[in-house]
């Protein structure tokens, strides 16, 4: 009795293990391998960015594919560890032999896993990781970024600075970040666009706690004490949201413009406070549910919120917007095998994406492989058009992609190191 | 230096140390009485959040009410897990290894459990009525919530001494902590006792994180980011000393919140160099009687 329960479990194992190969021998397959963190509080984005990315396989499948391929990914969980996805795009290649590795949230796991594309040589497409790093100093040519970087939101956001500055005389500017290197290289590059254009500012403190830190309360009375008429943010995901809730009984964001141009104007800011969150913070991220409003941002928030019951976090959009470039090289080189031929396609690409506004179209700079996007930087007011959100961001400044890039001269200080 | 700022600086430290102190607590009265290390612990501060954020965000109850609800919905499923999983593995050789093993995987099936339930997008509990604002103090502005805090801390620190060293039930507790064998010959039902103390330790975890949510983010993954703080805090008072965790909690408070103003960019190092001195000098905490070394 036993052995016979024990050959019918064997029995469905192999059929499990023999049937998607099976499945797959009958049809010609792109097959990505995407590693996203499922957990934790970075589980959030990762979900969202496996969401989109099957939404836009599916679109794409359902009109038939790609050069006679039909697109399929593997999802495995980064648990936001380095040395753990190292393993996860290896065995991908080794064993699963897929085409694209694709995804991570966490620019630590990013610049680990470029290093297996670079050895093995295959394309990684980053989706939402911002460190410049990946596109300057630990450049590779098997590696593309569809989302902006933190140099292209810090150039904007010295711009907002310098304009504000003529309207509005400011001076003393403070900083607060993830001791880690995102938050460092965001008031890095800040600081470099600010003095590249000339403005003048006396920094008025730098505050370095640790990510996740729960408790915020020192930071704000140091901040305070300090009286700067700026702060610049670089926290991300809930470390934003535990440093606004506990600035706000201190009267410190009435007193202070908060300026958090990177990653503060995610939806989930929105969706977690509701009416709590204060008006006329600026902010802004790499994609917005209320901004551009193009039939295409409409059409894939709208989609994103049919399919998963909730409006999307930015990341998701990067996804999405890796499974079209994706498609885009498959398309040109009419095969997903040749990794050369299909870097030079995405060298060449042009992508009309969600976060486009009229007459403009992302594409990839050939030399860093660093796509090239508007960036729009809003302030928060009331709008419930989002729900469960109440305010939104709107009064938007927009910039354009070209300003936004990191000159010469820099990416090849960078380099030389 | 105005020296006003030095009082608000030390009362953000209060304040910082008093959640700390609240979540450690649960976690020392563990060490002492039931003799476990409960990595979860920190899961308890979570699930306390996310029952506070389901009963007064979703059922609409008082923030008060739900504060001691989350408190014993947390209670009661860390005296769930003590009865189906942990009482398996007491008295065991190795037992150590176990209880860090068991209590570890339920760090991972509590956050997907969190998941599963609540889902992954960051939750938020406003401040309760009446707390919102602030008060002004010597010119100095003190959030009124902060302050609600540091008071229920300290309440929470005296109450639970009087219950451990005045009533029967906590001195039964504090028996079971010397000796399990001889208190059961006394006709103690240990096990039970053991069960409840876990039971109110998980509690006191829950009211921490219910607490806590209207200042921080409700996330899955935010246990494990305040185990490592309130084992820091443990250590320093001593492993299963009430009074340690509280001298504990102020000592890293403290020290954060001076050096994040006097040293910002080594700040997260100053409590790691207060236990390092710790354990060098007093290796059995600051609060416990130095022990006779045995070869």
């Amino acid at each position: 009795m036993q052995r016979n329960s024990w050959s019918v479990f064997l029995a469905v194992v192999v059929a499990l293990a023999v049937l998607p190969s099976h499945v797959w021998a009958q049809e010609k397959v792109i097959k990505i391998g995407a590693i996203y963190p499922m957990t934790g509080r970075a589980g959030l984005y990762g979900m969202d960015s496996v969401a989109a990315m099957e939404m836009a396989m599916e679109e794409i499948n359902a009109k038939g594919g790609v050069a006679g391929y039909k697109l399929d990914a593997l999802s495995t969980d980064s648990k936001v560890k380095p040395d753990y996805s190292v393993r996860i795009a290896k065995r991908y290649i080794e064993e699963d032999k897929v085409h694209f590795l694709f995804g991570v949230v966490s620019s630590g796991v990013g610049l680990a896993v470029t290093e297996v594309s670079k050895q093995y040589k295959k394309i990684f497409i980053g989706t939402d990781h911002a460190a410049t790093e990946l596109t300057v100093d630990n450049f590779q040519p098997y590696y593309f970024r569809v989302s902006n970087n933190t140099f292209q939101s810090m150039a904007a956001g010295a711009i907002y600075l310098k304009e504000l500055q003529a309207q509005k005389p400011w001076k003393r500017i403070a900083y607060i970040g993830p001791d880690y290197a995102y938050g460092h290289s965001q008031w890095n590059e800040l600081r470099y666009c600010l003095d590249r254009l000339g403005v003048q500012y006396e920094v008025a403190g730098e505050h370095w706690p640790k990510l996740a830190q729960p408790d915020y309360t020192p930071f704000i009375t140091t901040i305070m004490k300090d009286k700067p008429d700026i702060l610049v943010s670089g926290f991300w995901g809930g470390d934003t949201v535990a440093f606004i809730k506990q600035a706000i009984p201190y009267g410190l964001l009435k007193n202070v413009l908060y300026f958090h141009p990177d990653a503060g104007g995610n939806y989930e800011l929105m969706s977690s406070m509701g009416d709590e969150l204060p008006d006329g913070l600026v902010l802004s991220a790499r994609h917005h549910n209320n901004w551009p409003d193009t039939e295409l941002n409409r059409k894939f928030v709208g989609d994103f919120f049919k399919r998963t019951g909730r409006y999307p976090s930015y990341a998701a959009e990067g996804a999405y917007a890796g499974v079209y470039a994706i498609a885009y090289a498959v398309e040109k080189v009419g095969n997903p095998d040749d990794a050369d031929a299909l870097v030079k396609a995405l060298e060449g690409m042009k992508l009309k994406l969600p976060e486009d506004p009229e007459g403009f179209t992302s594409y990839m700079d050939p030399d860093t492989h660093q796509i090239v996007q508007m960036q729009a930087i809003g302030v928060t007011m009331p709008n419930a058009d989002f729900p469960p959100a109440k305010k939104m961001l709107g009064n938007w400044k927009i910039y354009k992609a070209e300003d936004l890039l990191p000159p010469k001269e820099y990416i090849e200080m960078k380099r030389k190191k | 230096m105005d020296p006003s700022f030095l009082v608000i600086q030390g009362i953000s430290g209060l304040t910082m140390a008093m959640i700390l102190f609240l979540v450690a607590s649960g976690l020392t009265l563990l060490f002492g009485v039931v003799n476990v290390f409960n990595f979860a612990h920190g899961s308890f501060y979570m699930l306390g959040a996310y029952f506070a954020y389901t009963f007064v965000s979703i059922l609409g109850f008082n923030f008060w009410v739900s504060l001691l609800l989350a408190g014993v919905a947390a209670g009661a499923f860390g005296m769930l897990m003590e009865m189906l999983f942990l009482r398996r593995i007491y008295g065991r050789a190795e037992e150590a290894g176990f209880q860090i093993l068991l209590t570890y995987s339920f760090i991972l099936i509590i956050d997907d459990l969190v998941k599963m339930v609540w889902g992954t997008e960051y939750k938020s509990l406003q401040r309760p009525d009446g707390f919102s604002g602030s008060v002004e103090l010597l010119g100095m502005v003190l959030p009124s919530y902060n302050l609600a805090i540091i008071v229920l801390g300290l309440l929470v620190a005296v109450g639970s001494w009087l219950v451990l060293s005045r009533t029967r039930g906590g001195r039964i507790a504090r028996a079971t902590a010397i000796d399990r064998e001889m208190l059961s010959t006394l006709g103690v039902n240990v096990p039970l006792t053991l069960s409840l103390t876990f039971g109110i330790a998980t509690a006191l975890g829950g009211v921490a994180g219910a607490l806590a949510a209207p200042l921080r983010s409700v996330t899955p993954g935010a246990g494990i980011e305040v185990i490592i703080d309130s084992l820091i805090v443990v250590v320093l008072g001593g492993m299963g000393n009430f009074w340690g965790a509280l001298l504990g909690s102020l000592i890293i408070g403290e020290v954060t919140a001076f050096a994040v103003a006097f040293v910002p960019d080594w700040a997260s190092l100053f409590s790691f160099l207060v236990m390092i001195v710790v354990l060098i000098f007093k290796p059995e905490g600051l609060f416990s009687p130095a022990k006779v070394r045995r070869a």
